[in-house]
């Protein structure tokens, strides 16, 4: 049986007081697209057709969106998404060793999805959290900074027993350093 | 007047015009592929680059400010700009790939860049010939290639629509195509997916490009990424002729190129006229190859003791003459065709003019709302305001009906129009009398017909039509008949298989000639018979007569027509009724 | 020479606990100068001020903020945008996110005056997808605001309406460039706008629009009170101002720390950021963000951060977010991963960067694995004067500029590897 995708009531008031933002009806499109994603976990064709019938916007123009930012899931992904980075700081720091050292564990390669469906690994661009490599967010949610492979194993763990990591608030460094002055 | 100079050239400007279209059409030659002057600017591809610099004004002593040897001192902008998004401003100063080698440096690169992951598969490209990629790589292109990597693989083949195919890999990503669905057909089917090199247009998932005007997108294409699902690996580029002629598929009349191999016609493009059509055509319009080229009548048919039997064109001018011998005036129905030319419908309206005949009628085929307001019209075809201006009886299918029924015709004499395949008539009605058709293709009327004359269609010889907005276009022989050679008829194109084929090369062959005449040669034929001969020789000299005795075509002649790409010569559409 | 840095106490950052609060902001004297500005100030006055104190555009660019609103033409009654930059997606940067953290309420009074100053209808904050607890953190700051009257309609009976969004991106880089941050707010794919028309003449939905950077307009409500004079004196003199240097890479104490500009690179190495992990020596330093021109370790001595003296050094200010890598950092692998990132990045939309970033990382990737050929370095140096500058926006140049100045200034990484190859045996 084929899924149907529809939003319910309250996700409409939702999208109207989205579209209430923008001045014209095709704005609107990214935070619906991320409403959706939310909901549905993927937007795949079936939902950018729902998004587009919601915001009377070309299906196209949905998809040339969705395909041009990578965070929309334009096809179905793991419950849970390491997305590791590997750029430039988190490369120096070690940002592939963590990629690959999850890779083992999971038996699954970057941009792969494991077998149950619980996880997916994506090697990603910088994620804006250079001073805290090597890192990686988990399905485009928290952040986790200061990876060591024993804190991946952990949070592997964690997640299996449904347990998602908590926002780590990194404290400033220059409050600190005055402090201990 | 505000001046410009273009490679030390100076040249006098109106307006705001866009350098790359000014120099376009000042016929100096530029590289480029994203640009359209149809279509909004991106910029995109990169490749009509042209340093530019402006005068420095002085506002003090209110004058430019010149330097020793007292040339104006131009501040040059600092990178290289785009010709196609770069307004003209007066005394700035362009210089091109032909004074500097920087540009010339330039356009090479981009083109560089642009062959990286551009396949080349030219030798089984439907657009090499005609592909702005490959002109401009001879002509700008760098020498050779310095890409020893793998080429970024995308998919090939995809069937976008009924109509259209892409090949992504040839995509340059100018995303003309996809302007245009935004732009101009404004159906937004298109857009482009994915990131960087690994682009290409595409419709969302689940649906397809059945825009009524998909096949734009082919022709707009500067590379080979977008094909005709029809016209693909058909022929080569080089091995057709381009010739003239006028889409009468409808009532709008696009202008289009009719492309012919061996008689055969391959395909339809549209050509440009701002007044009319601009760049474009609907789909269907391209379709009309299958009218042209199948289910022809060639050689004179008529019914003998009930079998249809091909006959000589003697013995159909005998038939015809013998027939309307002896009979009255009102014995007589002319149907003239919205469907056929202006000089068609006149030659078959005079000549039973001046033999007394004056029941003389047409059908329009107009189906309210069907149209679109751009270039899909609610007249299905051609010529309704011509039959119009011409004087024939404008009837509906009810009162036509009414009048065979009640009226006593012995003869009746139709120009093409499939009157009982379109529901205009019953078949019975046309039982009885001596029932002559003049037509191109066979169809549910001409199977009904004593006397089946085949004449020649709007590809096989020069006509005109009157379109539902007033205006008179005319068409350009592309196809030969049996009668017709293109190396006598010098309004005829002669391609490269004309004038080098032989007979044992492939493509040429005369089977695809067809035993036709235009009929208002065969109407001269009747005419000479009866001797009321007017001595027309070509459908130019049957323009010249009409614009002298009818005034709505006061001052036409080809000549003109072809000078203005078409002329006005109805005002106010909603004003013309039947004389 | 090198600012005194020491005594510096961090205005952007201040060390006020639990200050994302609205209550704590205001209890330390925010939303006064907004107060102040509303009741007391004209828009002209305004944007007199934030000029004079030349405070040097945050993103990367670095042009003066209050010349940047000036050029917004007269206000004609029609809706006129700020879109406030929190893309912030270039490799080595992440340092709005600390004020969206610590202090959100700054960057909001800033946004306001700066709307004030230009007639702004609305403000439409553009915060990059992954960021999605700052993005949420900066929601609640906003509706806080709203609830206490600072923005909507009438703002503190001033007559002054003001509404201000929180828009999240997707994942893309290039949408930090103004003109494609202004496409993907309309809700579409990322592509840099041809210019002109700028964005002050037509930017968002075709009107007026200005578009700052988070920290850029984070400084504004510091300069309206401590006044334009105050502002230059801090830092250096013609890239004045505190900074937030985002700091990352090899060095023991990495993170975000607020000084003021025309830092010594060495005193934040060293001094700041507790020296190079292991006691290493520095290799290359890149000062600004992954675009910026990287700099040998042997020539930092001088160095600061502020455009001039980057420009003399040869690279860029950008960001501000500086990568220290230590001695044994390979350069090919590093220039290959920043390759990588710009071809994955660029928007595909203009042939040199589509086309080039792909070339360029395919070259290095033919070197990185030992197949490279002497050739190929000059080819690479061939392909980014092929690129700069011959794009619609900067990501070709941003793309060609580190595989520049890394094979020129790290050539001998380069050529060790290529040597090895069979071809240049033969």
């Amino acid at each position: 049986m084929s899924e149907t995708f529809e939003f319910t009531k309250e996700e409409l008031a939702e999208i109207d007081k989205i579209k209430a933002k923008y001045p014209d009806k095709k704005s609107p499109v990214m935070p619906v697209l991320w409403l959706a994603q939310n909901k549905f976990g993927h937007v795949e064709p079936e939902v950018q057709q729902l998004v587009a019938k919601t915001l009377d916007i070309p299906a196209a123009h949905v998809y040339g969106v969705v395909s041009f930012y990578t965070q929309y899931y334009g096809t179905r992904k793991g419950k849970f998404v390491f997305d590791v980075c590997t750029t430039l700081t988190c490369q120096l720091c070690g940002g592939y060793d963590i990629l690959h050292h999850l890779e083992d564990k999971l038996g699954i390669k970057a941009g792969e999805t494991t077998e149950d469906g619980m996880f997916s690994i994506q090697s990603v661009e910088c994620l804006g959290a250079c001073g805290y490599a090597p890192m990686m967010q988990i399905t485009n949610g928290v952040y986790c900074n200061h990876l060591t492979k024993e804190k991946v194993d952990r949070i592997v763990d964690d997640l299996k027993a449904g347990k998602m990591p908590e926002f780590e608030q990194i404290p400033f460094p220059q409050h600190q350093n005055e402090s201990s002055k | 007047m505000p001046e410009i100079f273009i490679d030390n050239v100076r040249y006098e400007f109106e307006g705001k015009p866009l350098v790359l279209q000014f120099m376009l059409d000042h016929g100096l030659d530029h590289p480029f592929f994203c640009y359209h002057p149809s279509l909004s600017i991106p910029a995109n591809c990169r490749q009509c680059y042209v340093e530019a610099g402006t005068p420095v004004f002085n506002r003090e002593t209110n004058s430019y400010e010149l330097d020793e040897s007292g040339e104006r001192v131009i501040r040059f902008f600092p990178k290289l700009m785009t010709a196609c998004s770069l307004e003209a401003t007066d005394g700035m100063v362009i210089k091109t790939h032909r004074t500097s080698a920087l540009v010339e440096r330039a356009q090479k690169d981009t083109m560089e860049f642009i062959l990286v992951n551009h396949p080349l598969d030219c030798p089984i490209c439907d657009q090499a010939g005609e592909c702005p990629l490959q002109i401009q790589t001879y002509k700008y292109g760098p020498e050779g290639s310095r890409f020893e990597h793998k080429k970024v693989h995308k998919p090939k083949r995809i069937k976008l629509g009924p109509r259209v195919i892409l090949d992504a890999e040839r995509c340059i990503n100018c995303t003309r195509c996809v302007r245009f669905t935004e732009e101009i057909s404004k159906t937004h089917q298109l857009t482009i997916i994915s990131r960087g090199d690994k682009n290409y247009p595409a419709v969302a998932p689940g649906t397809e490009f059945d825009d009524p005007y998909s096949l734009n997108t082919v022709d707009i294409c500067p590379v080979g990424a977008l094909t005709s699902s029809d016209f693909r690996f058909k022929a080569r580029v080089w091995e057709m002729n381009q010739t003239p002629g006028i889409d009468i598929t409808n009532g709008k009349g696009c202008n289009i190129d009719v492309w012919t191999r061996d008689n055969v016609v391959m395909r339809i493009t549209p050509r440009y006229n701002p007044a009319v059509n601009d760049h474009w055509m609907p789909d269907f319009g391209r379709e009309d190859i299958r009218r042209m080229n199948e289910n022809r009548i060639s050689k004179p048919e008529v019914l003998l003791d009930g079998d249809r039997i091909k006959s000589s064109w003697n013995n159909a001018e005998l038939n015809f003459t013998e027939n309307l011998a002896g009979l009255e005036s009102n014995e007589i129905l002319v149907i003239g065709s919205a469907f056929s030319s202006v000089e068609d419908n006149y030659a078959v309206k005079k000549l039973f003019s001046t033999l007394g005949f004056n029941h003389q009628v047409f059908v329009p085929n107009i189906k309210e709302g069907s149209g679109d307001g751009f270039l899909i019209d609610d007249d299905q075809y051609p010529n309704t305001n011509g039959c119009r201006l011409l004087g024939f009886e404008e009837l509906t299918s009810e009162k036509l009906t009414l009048l065979l029924s009640k009226g006593n015709f012995k003869m009746i004499v139709s120009l093409e129009d499939d009157l009982v395949g379109r529901g205009v008539l019953n078949e019975d009605l046309l039982k009885e009398p001596y029932f002559v058709y003049m037509g191109s293709n066979h169809n549910k009327t001409s199977a009904l017909a004593d006397l089946i004359v085949p004449i020649a269609n709007s590809v096989e010889q020069s006509c005109s039509y009157v379109n539902s907005s007033g205006r008179i276009q005319r068409t350009t022989a592309a196809k030969e008949t049996l009668y017709t050679n293109r190396r006598l008829n010098l309004e005829m194109s002669v391609g490269r298989l004309d004038r080098y084929g032989t007979k044992f090369d492939n493509w040429v062959t005369d089977r695809n000639r067809i035993d036709c005449i235009p009929a208002w040669d065969f109407i001269e034929r009747v005419a000479t018979n009866l001797d009321k001969q007017t001595g027309y020789e070509s459908a130019s000299e049957i323009m010249d007569e009409i614009a002298s005795v009818l005034p709505a075509f006061n001052g036409l002649s080809y000549d003109r027509i072809d000078d203005e790409l078409g002329v006005q010569i109805i005002g106010d559409v909603s004003k013309v009724t039947s004389a | 020479m090198s600012v005194d840095w020491k005594n510096f106490e961090p205005v952007l950052l201040p060390k006020i606990p639990v200050l994302h609060k609205i209550d704590v902001y205001e209890k330390n004297g925010g939303y006064d100068q907004l107060k102040k500005v509303l009741k007391d100030w004209t828009p002209e006055k305004v944007t007199n001020e934030v000029k004079a104190a030349n405070i040097r555009g945050r993103g990367g660019a670095g042009f003066n903020a209050g010349l940047k609103w000036s050029f917004m033409p007269k206000p004609d009654g029609g809706p006129r945008y700020i879109a406030a930059n929190g893309d912030e997606s270039e490799p080595g940067t992440f340092k709005d996110r600390q004020i969206f953290e610590y202090n959100p309420h700054l960057f909001i009074e800033g946004a306001i005056i700066a709307g004030f100053a230009m007639s702004i209808t609305a403000v439409y904050v553009y915060i990059r997808g992954e960021y999605k607890d700052w993005i949420d953190m900066m929601q609640k700051a906003v509706d806080d605001a709203y609830a206490k009257g600072y923005l909507g309609k009438n703002i503190l009976g001033s007559g002054f309406d003001i509404d201000m969004y929180v828009h999240s991106g997707a994942g893309a880089y290039i949408c930090g460039e103004e003109s494609s941050l202004m496409e993907s707010l309309e809700g579409k794919r990322g592509y840099p706008r041809v210019k002109p028309p700028f964005p002050a003449q037509k930017g968002l939905w075709g009107r007026p629009t200005t578009i700052n950077n988070i920290e850029t307009l984070a400084n504004v409500p510091l300069v309206i009170k401590n006044g334009a004079e105050w502002y230059t004196g801090i830092g250096a003199k013609n890239h004045p101002g505190p900074v937030l240097y985002g700091i990352s890479g090899h060095v023991n104490r990495p993170g975000v720390y607020e000084y003021p500009t025309g830092m010594s690179i060495n005193d934040l190495i060293y001094d700041v950021c507790g020296g190079v992990r292991g006691g290493k020596k520095v290799k290359a330093v890149i000062p600004g963000g992954s675009s910026t021109p990287p700099l040998r370790g042997d020539q930092l001595e001088g160095v600061c951060m502020d455009a001039d003296s980057l420009r003399t050094a040869g690279s860029m200010m950008g960001t501000a977010g500086m990568i220290i890598m230590d001695e044994d950092t390979d350069m090919v692998d590093v220039l290959w991963r920043i390759s990588h990132f710009y071809h994955h990045e660029s928007c595909g939309q203009c042939t040199p960067c589509r086309d080039g970033t792909g070339f360029l990382e395919k070259t290095l990737i033919k070197i990185r694995d030992g197949h490279g050929e002497m050739r190929d370095l000059d080819l690479l140096l061939d392909l980014c004067t092929q690129m700069e500058g011959r794009t619609i926006c900067a990501l070709a140049d941003a793309a060609a500029w580190p595989v520049r100045y890394t094979v020129t200034r790290f050539r001998e990484d380069f050529e060790k590897r290529v040597k090895n190859t069979v071809y240049a045996l033969a």
